[in-house]
């Protein structure tokens, strides 16, 4: 895993017009203003319909407000691709970061539930005359949404303060926390 | 860095920074200190941005058989997400002050608050009351009621961006720096 994420810094590393834009004056602060906005698309919209599934809002039709999903969706794509900038621009910072590991979980569970939604609940909460009360499940589904999401924040600005030095004479565990030494001809050894 | 300014300001930002909260909010290690409180600012953002934002754009047409009206409802948890920030915000001020009240984008971000708390004032009272629950999709929304979506989507906008730069924008970080 270590291997894999020395290799995964060293790709992402080697990717320099983004990192080159977001070393500017005004690159990175722009992006983190992008990235939040993004955030407050994503889980406003998202957060929304969650809402609705859990009770806020009976007299609206889920099908209606299903309308807005597109929007959180655009959110996640703005959020994404600043997020890729950071990660081009700092992989170690991310890459051996046990917040971001934490974040990537939490965002992979946010997505296995979402498409959980769409192949059980979603037809029968968005049918025509569906009850204004959404079935318990739809109801797990939509809390461990705006759980996870949450997490994903929490974890997002956890980023800082978990920031990773450089490793122990040991090496790197299985996920690697630390930065491990460069090696090989040129390299600064840590 | 240049010497602060001489005005009383600074005396009053170096009182709050002795403070034992204040000093709390700068050195604790812990978690639940700055990084929990941080992070709590973040979800409120989210809250308040993002449900103003989804009533915007339910005005501006999106998810048109939604009543206008019953977008309300949402409301209750935003203003949670707004006190939640009030409160964060003032504990933030308190571990910096001299940083954010040096700083003129910090009164820009409050500035753009305030404006952004009007124009959800408006909306709720000229949209939302207005429309009630009647379903929507046949009754058109006023050209004033998306000029008002707009100046929403525009001031959250640049709430979030003000308060992003303030992280990397400072004249004097403490009262004796």
């Amino acid at each position: 895993m270590a291997g894999f994420q020395v290799w995964l810094v060293s790709t992402f590393s080697s990717v320099h017009p983004i990192a080159t834009m977001m070393r500017t004056k005004w690159g990175w602060p722009i992006a983190e203003s992008i990235h939040f906005i993004g955030l407050s698309l994503l889980v406003g919209c998202i957060g929304v319909f969650d809402l609705r599934l859990l009770g806020v809002g009976k007299r609206i039709p889920v099908a209606a407000l299903h309308k807005l999903i597109p929007w959180g969706l655009t959110g996640y794509a703005i959020n994404a691709t600043s997020g890729l900038m950071f990660l081009l621009t700092e992989p170690d910072q991310y890459i051996y970061n046990p917040s971001f590991h934490f974040k990537l979980l939490f965002m992979t569970i946010a997505g296995v539930n979402a498409l959980t939604f769409y192949v059980t609940v979603y037809r029968r909460t968005t049918a025509p005359g569906a009850p204004a009360d959404a079935p318990r499940f739809a109801k797990v589904i939509a809390a461990t949404s705006l759980s996870m999401w949450i997490a994903v924040i929490v974890c997002g600005r956890l980023l800082t303060f978990y920031r990773p030095g450089p490793c122990p004479r040991s090496g790197p565990g299985f996920l690697a926390e630390c930065i491990p030494a460069k090696k090989g001809p040129g390299s600064i050894a840590q | 860095m240049t010497p602060p300014p001489p005005h009383g300001l600074i005396a009053w930002t170096a009182w709050i920074e002795s403070t034992a909260f204040s000093i709390w909010m700068r050195e604790s290690p812990s978690v639940f200190a700055f990084p929990i409180i941080l992070s709590f600012h973040t979800i409120g953002m989210g809250l308040v941005a993002g449900i103003n934002g989804a009533v915007a754009l339910r005005i501006l047409g999106i998810g048109p058989s939604v009543p206008v009206g019953e977008m309300k409802r949402f409301l209750p948890i935003m203003w949670f997400g707004f006190w939640l920030n009030a409160v964060s915000g003032v504990a933030l001020l308190i571990g910096y002050p001299t940083k954010a009240l040096t700083n003129p984008l910090f009164y820009l971000k409050l500035g753009l608050v305030a404006a952004a708390l009007v124009v959800v004032g408006l909306v709720n009272r000229e949209v939302l009351d207005r429309y009630g629950d009647r379903p929507s999709a046949a009754i058109p929304v006023s050209v004033r009621a998306k000029q008002l979506a707009v100046a929403a989507l525009v001031f959250w906008a640049g709430v979030i961006t003000a308060g992003r730069l303030l992280a990397y924008t400072y004249r004097h970080l403490m009262a004796d720096m």
